[in-house]
């Protein structure tokens, strides 16, 4: 009942105004995080099960008729599944106590598993509109939740985000129109058979090239990352971490990754057009993050900055790089949704984002201070946490695929990235107590809850990090790197 | 085909009017005339179904949407829009125009298809049975929709 | 792709261009954002075009169906996100919009 997975989010979400009037704060809280749970707990236990003998096709019935509802569910969505599920979760927990002084909570978790459920449907669609229309689906929640603080920065960012989004759906829509126009099917399997009877040359190129365009905006790779350092940071915290988190991978990466690879496949020239502007942003970015004062506007940059890592990796092609790739997607994923977690926690106990305005927090905020220190060094890529193996693999297969100056440049902006992060580290928690802040507390109960797990995972996962690529991370890359065969072969329904 | 072409050029004439009228009110009576144009040309293209969504719908749902905030923005008219852009705007769309009638005769031909098959069924058919998943997402697109508009306007007691 | 195709596509990208052109040079929101919706008749008319040259009109009904209620409700959101900035900053100007650097 992989339906499940799109539709139990939607349903809650439409009862919960209605329940939000009986029960302003208990009910919506508990609804809102059991349902997130559930999903997770469906995702990561009964997942593998089904996948186990090749990716699970379902075309439901209803009312005795079989209608056109095709899900498809196989490693690499199940890994994103995955993914949405506990950073979703952990966001839900946090949003229990930070989302108190924003008012009309109920709505805020409408809005919030309305996101959860577009982004599910799209990693389980099969058909190129249907990525498309939950794709919009998680963009128009993801407005109206930047903008939930109704500040002028808020709404300012939320609406530029909105105007730069909807030229990216155009170019979109274009390319679909035009694969449409060849091939006349829409369904991934069907494409990509018929892609290959084409042998379709240029206008394929183009039709890349508005793909690229749409998705590299929506997943915020240089040069089309200019509305993120102002929306993510506007945004309420466990909605930064959600944003940065997931959205941008799961309507950006995931989206281009299962297009490019599965249904088009990859050329040799999109592969070297996907490494380059995975290694330009990642580069551009860590030393945009450099200059910041601002805590979640660095933050920011460095969630496009490891997209551009993700990308590249991605983009190499080879099983070990598809792998890195997808191992730093789902890293960075808990990593930066533990950080953002985190800054809300000291936006709301000193009012400040700022800095240059901290010191010390470490002494009255000790587990913000310790966990924010877990989230850093995993995404700074220090061992033994999750994000150093993720890193270590994808320049281990840049070498291996005969790029050694990519290699290099991944090495050093992992350097630059450790360098911004310490500066985080030293400027807000460590250092000496700032006097205006002698009188802060710790992050309320469910918000430490959120971070701690969080950490807990980076940790874990650093450490056996062996298994949880063997289980997770590598069905979804078997998956990629089989091309268009993924699809051809066992999609067909 | 000649009707079809003249509704096409009228939509672009309309459209382009939307764009670069001072008056709001004017440019949002532009803008549905330019949707009543496209209905129109959709139901010359056997396909009536979406010419009364584009009639009903954006012609009328989207234009009152937008005469409602241009009331509800009142003394925000006067934006002084840049007047380089009044004359920009017609020299270069001309200068695309040409571009693109150029590209397109080069590319008659050149973009390479299967045959099309015929298509079964009804238009019932098709939507409820062919995309079944697309509305859900229909369903979901909504929801986020009246969400949005509900925490944009909702009551305020005390301030971030 | 039959000829009619490519006359369609012709007055598509005349409307997606005019659209982007729109948004580069006006500066009300409100225009701003009309410019947004021109861009969507080009994307429909493509969209409905290809279908017609494809003899699949009832598929592409559906999808421009389809688009046009996500379009609803994007028009929605930005103009209640439009609405709330002028309530705040009683402005509809964009270069008043310049808080945030990007």
């Amino acid at each position: 009942m992989i339906i499940l997975f799109v539709v139990l989010p939607l349903i809650v979400a439409g009862l919960l105004p209605l329940i939000g009037k009986v029960s302003r704060r208990v009910l919506p809280d508990l609804l809102a995080n059991g349902t997130l749970l559930f999903l997770l707990v469906y995702a990561a236990v009964a997942g593998r099960a089904l996948i186990a003998g090749g990716p699970v096709l379902q075309q439901s019935a209803w009312l005795g008729e079989a209608v056109n509802l095709r899900l498809a569910l196989d490693g690499f969505s199940l890994l994103m599944l995955v993914a949405v599920s506990l950073v979703g979760l952990a966001a839900g927990l946090f949003s229990i106590d930070y989302m108190e002084h924003y008012g009309a909570k109920a709505n805020y978790y409408a809005l919030y598993l309305v996101m959860v459920a577009g982004m599910n449907g799209l990693v389980l669609a099969t058909d190129l509109f249907s990525v498309y229309v939950f794709l919009e689906v998680a963009a128009v929640a993801s407005y109206a939740l930047v903008a939930y603080g109704l500040g002028p920065d808020e709404l300012e960012a939320a609406f530029k985000y909105l105007m730069l989004s909807v030229v990216a759906s155009a170019f979109l829509l274009a390319a679909i129109a035009v694969v449409f126009g060849m091939t006349g099917s829409l369904e991934f399997a069907a494409v990509a058979a018929a892609l290959k009877e084409l042998n379709a040359g240029a206008v394929l190129g183009i039709a890349s090239a508005c793909f690229l365009l749409g998705f590299g905006l929506k997943a915020a790779l240089v040069p089309f990352h200019a509305w993120l350092p102002d929306a993510h940071p506007s945004a309420p915290a466990p909605i930064s971490a959600v944003l940065s988190g997931l959205l941008i991978k799961v309507s950006g990466v995931y989206a281009m990754t299962r297009i490019f690879l599965n249904v088009f496949g990859l050329t040799p020239a999109l592969s070297t057009v996907l490494m380059v502007l995975g290694a330009v942003s990642m580069v551009v970015a860590a030393f945009l993050a450099l200059g910041q004062k601002d805590m979640k506007r660095m933050l920011a940059y460095s969630s496009i900055s490891q997209v551009g890592l993700i990308v590249l990796g991605i983009g190499i092609g080879t099983p070990l790089g598809i792998a890195g790739g997808l191992f730093h997607l789902f890293n960075h994923a808990l990593a930066k949704g533990l950080l953002f977690l985190n800054s809300g926690s000291v936006q709301q106990a000193t009012g400040t984002r700022d800095l240059a305005a901290m010191g010390g927090l470490a002494k009255r905020m000790p587990v913000t201070a310790a966990t924010n220190l877990i989230g850093s060094l995993s995404i700074a890529g220090v061992p033994p946490l999750n994000g150093f193996w993720s890193k270590l693999i994808i320049i281990v297969a840049l070498v291996q695929a005969g790029h050694p100056v990519f290699a290099v440049v991944a090495v050093l902006a992992s350097v630059l990235t450790l360098w911004y992060y310490l500066l985080i580290q030293r400027q807000a928690f460590f250092g000496k107590l700032n006097e205006k802040w002698a009188a802060v507390k710790e992050a309320p109960f469910w918000m430490t809850v959120a971070t701690v797990l969080l950490a807990l995972l980076c940790v874990g996962i650093g450490i056996l990090f062996a298994s949880t690529v063997t289980t997770w991370i590598q069905p979804a890359a078997d998956v990629l790197a089989d091309g268009v065969h993924a699809v051809t072969g066992s999609w067909g329904f | 085909m000649v009707l079809q072409t003249a509704l096409l050029i009228g939509l672009v004439i309309f459209s382009v009017l939307a764009i670069l009228l001072k008056d709001l009110l004017k440019s949002a009576i532009a803008l549905a005339a330019a949707s009543l144009l496209l209905g129109i040309i959709f139901f010359r293209m056997n396909a009536p179904y979406a010419g009364v969504f584009e009639i009903s719908v954006v012609a009328g749902l989207i234009t009152v949407l937008f005469i409602l905030t241009i009331a509800l923005t009142g003394a925000g008219h006067d934006v002084r829009e840049s007047k380089l852009v009044n004359w920009v705007f017609p020299l270069v769309f001309v200068a695309f125009i040409v571009i693109d009638a150029l590209v397109m005769k080069s590319l008659l031909g050149k973009v390479p298809a299967l045959p099309s098959g015929t298509e079964a069924g009804t238009f019932g058919d098709v939507l409820w049975k062919g995309r079944t998943l697309d509305l859900v997402g229909q369903i979901a697109v909504i929801l986020a929709g009246v969400f949005a508009v509900l925490a944009l306007f909702r009551k305020r007691d005390k301030h971030d | 792709m039959t000829n009619t195709w490519y006359l369609y596509l012709f007055f598509a990208a005349a409307l997606v261009f005019a659209g982007l052109l729109g948004l580069l040079g006006k500066r009300n929101l409100i225009k701003l954002f009309i410019a947004i919706e021109v861009i969507g008749k080009g994307i429909s008319l493509l969209l409905l075009s290809t279908g017609f040259a494809k003899a699949s009109i009832l598929t592409a009904q559906a999808l421009v169906i389809t688009y046009i209620v996500i379009e609803v409700s994007l028009v929605a959101t930005a103009l209640a996100l439009i609405i709330n900035i002028y309530r705040q900053t009683k402005s509809l100007d964009i270069r008043d919009l310049a808080k945030l650097k990007g």
